[in-house]
């Protein structure tokens, strides 16, 4: 074998992850709008309870990914995706899953807050409402859990019944957080969850954030390399739909593998 | 190249006449409006006493009042905006979250904005021809339902302007918690379009408390009290518009007396209900 093969550098670089370990298995995806195809052939694992962090410049697909991780998609004729997503064991891309069921599995949360137009008290009550019928005293217990797990309740347990609008902007996206994880969801998807918030309010939200992982897996999307170096446990990068390099965050972030990944974290493009 | 300092005066020039041009024209549309209400107060005053909602309208040269009027007005509008206000939020809906760029929602879309520019005599036609003539009679029923065909459009048209400007991350954040989008349309979107909905409500009201023309196809008019909304009914505007062209100076007075009162609810219907939904802060 010449020297050279052996020192090759990858094109394209996915380490693998011990598959009991797995708890979201993307295989093969493709995904298209209309006739782009946006995706292309991505294949990806993401740990039970572990940080998955997603990079790559704007347009790559990494949002695309996803929003095909809850079938957010299916909101829009045109789009679809092909390819197995496999959630304990079952295909959720599969025709007749039950989206409703899928969603309390997993949960997102978006680049802008989106708290509804009504109290704070409801807006995490919300989502509990559509799978649980609690009574008074349980739903006021799972509301001040889940706002303490966001780190919101100290902000907030004096004024329940104010609307959620009237919070800060970091306070309604951990107010997001906490409406997500009323329902129980295992997996969280973080599209980009702190590119609207000022610094002291990101720092706060990925403080909730580290202290979520231990019970969820969480996928999140993000412009900010520094973000994903401190709290991802694993980095997917992302190049024109492409999945480039997958591996643990500490080595990618020190000795990218492929020339594509290390251009990008280097800062040489993006 | 040097900065202009002839380019910068001739800019700030134009702008200042633009602005002035635009004071003028504010100016002369206040003006106007402030002469209407002056005369309709001054006007109008006169003519109020106990009689207007005691009596019902008289004969020239007898006393009376507008009470079979007033209620007629009150009757055809609740259920001409009841009517309004169920096809009308309903479609605006439908148009907003389900037509999409469809052509079926195009052409719906474009029949609406006709609708809401239709000379409202023509809606008074059309309510006699399918209402009043079958059933010959005139009714109150019949102008209430003239009054929701001017009134649905312009709901129908602020409901999907309002839910349009909801944000697109509202909607998926309920559908992301696993709500079916008839429900995030429901607890979400309408909750936090309330205002805008109300806005548009408000506006119809206005546009058909003062409708003369389909109510004479359609109520007629009734000299006497009546809750009975299958036969004639009277109104505030038909009764203006008759007593307006008599040359009896206590009728003329009367009609101005039923003008200002139909300002003035208008205005206070509008500060109720702007009381009630009062825009949550941000």
């Amino acid at each position: 074998m010449p020297l050279s093969a052996t020192h090759a550098i990858p094109d394209v670089s996915i380490a693998k992850i011990d598959a009991s370990q797995v708890k979201l298995d993307v295989q093969n995806l493709d995904f298209f709008y209309g006739k782009n195809r946006a995706l292309k052939s991505v294949s990806i694992p993401f740990e039970a309870n572990a940080v998955t962090a997603l990079i790559g410049p704007s347009g790559c697909g990494k949002s695309t990914l996803l929003r095909t991780l809850n079938r957010m998609y299916a909101l829009y004729p045109g789009q679809r995706a092909t390819g197995k997503i496999m959630l304990d064991g079952e295909d959720i891309l599969r025709p007749g899953v039950n989206l409703s069921m899928l969603r309390a599995k997993i949960g997102m949360v978006f680049q802008k807050p989106t708290p509804f137009p009504m109290s704070i008290y409801d807006n995490v009550a919300f989502g509990v409402r559509l799978y649980e019928t609690l009574n008074k005293t349980d739903m006021s217990e799972r509301v001040e859990e889940s706002l303490r797990r966001a780190a919101l309740w100290e902000e907030v347990k004096d004024k329940l019944q104010t609307s959620g609008l009237g919070l800060s902007g970091g306070q309604q996206q951990r107010l997001c957080v906490a409406r997500c994880i009323a329902v129980k969801p295992e997996i969280l998807l973080l599209d980009e969850p702190t590119s609207a918030l000022d610094p002291i309010s990101s720092a706060k939200l990925e403080e909730t954030v580290t202290q979520l992982k231990q019970d969820y897996t969480i996928v999140i999307v993000t412009h900010n390399l520094g973000q994903a170096a401190r709290i991802s446990k694993y980095t997917g990068f992302m190049y024109l739909g492409e999945l480039v390099e997958f591996g643990q965050t500490a080595e990618m972030f020190t000795k990218p593998v492929t020339t594509r990944g290390s251009d990008y974290i280097t800062g040489r493009f993006g | 190249m040097a900065v202009s300092a002839r380019l910068v005066a001739t800019r700030r020039l134009s702008n200042l006449v633009f602005v002035a041009f635009c004071g003028v024209v504010t100016a002369i549309a206040l003006t106007a409006l402030a002469l209407i209400l002056y005369s309709l107060v001054t006007q109008g005053i006169g003519g109020m006493n106990l009689d207007i909602f005691t009596k019902s309208t008289p004969a020239a040269g007898t006393p009376g009042g507008l009470i079979n009027a007033i209620v007629g007005s009150i009757m055809m509008s609740v259920v001409g905006m009841f009517i309004a206000l169920l096809i009308g939020i309903l479609a605006g809906t439908w148009l907003a979250e389900y037509a999409g760029e469809s052509r079926f929602g195009a052409v719906v879309r474009f029949l609406n904005d006709v609708l809401l520019s239709a000379p409202s005599i023509l809606i008074g036609l059309f309510v006699y021809e399918i209402l009043v003539f079958p059933f010959k009679t005139f009714s109150g029923f019949a102008g209430g339902v003239a009054l929701a065909m001017l009134a649905a459009p312009v709901i129908t048209r602020t409901t999907e302007d309002v839910l349009k400007l909801q944000p697109i991350a509202l909607r998926e954040s309920g559908v992301a918690l696993g709500s079916p989008v008839w429900h995030v349309i429901r607890n979400i979107l309408w909750r936090g379009a309330t205002s805008g909905i109300l806005t548009g409500a408000l506006l119809a009201f206005a546009r058909i408390s003062g409708e003369t023309a389909p109510l004479l196809f359609t109520a007629l008019n009734n000299q006497f009290f009546s809750w009975d909304m299958a036969h004639p009914m009277s109104s505030l505007p038909v009764v203006i518009f008759q007593d307006a062209l008599t040359p009896y100076p206590d009728l003329n007075r009367l009609a101005w007396a039923g003008a200002l009162l139909i300002a003035g609810s208008v205005l206070g219907v509008t500060i109720i209900a702007r009381a009630f939904a009062k825009e949550p802060k941000r």
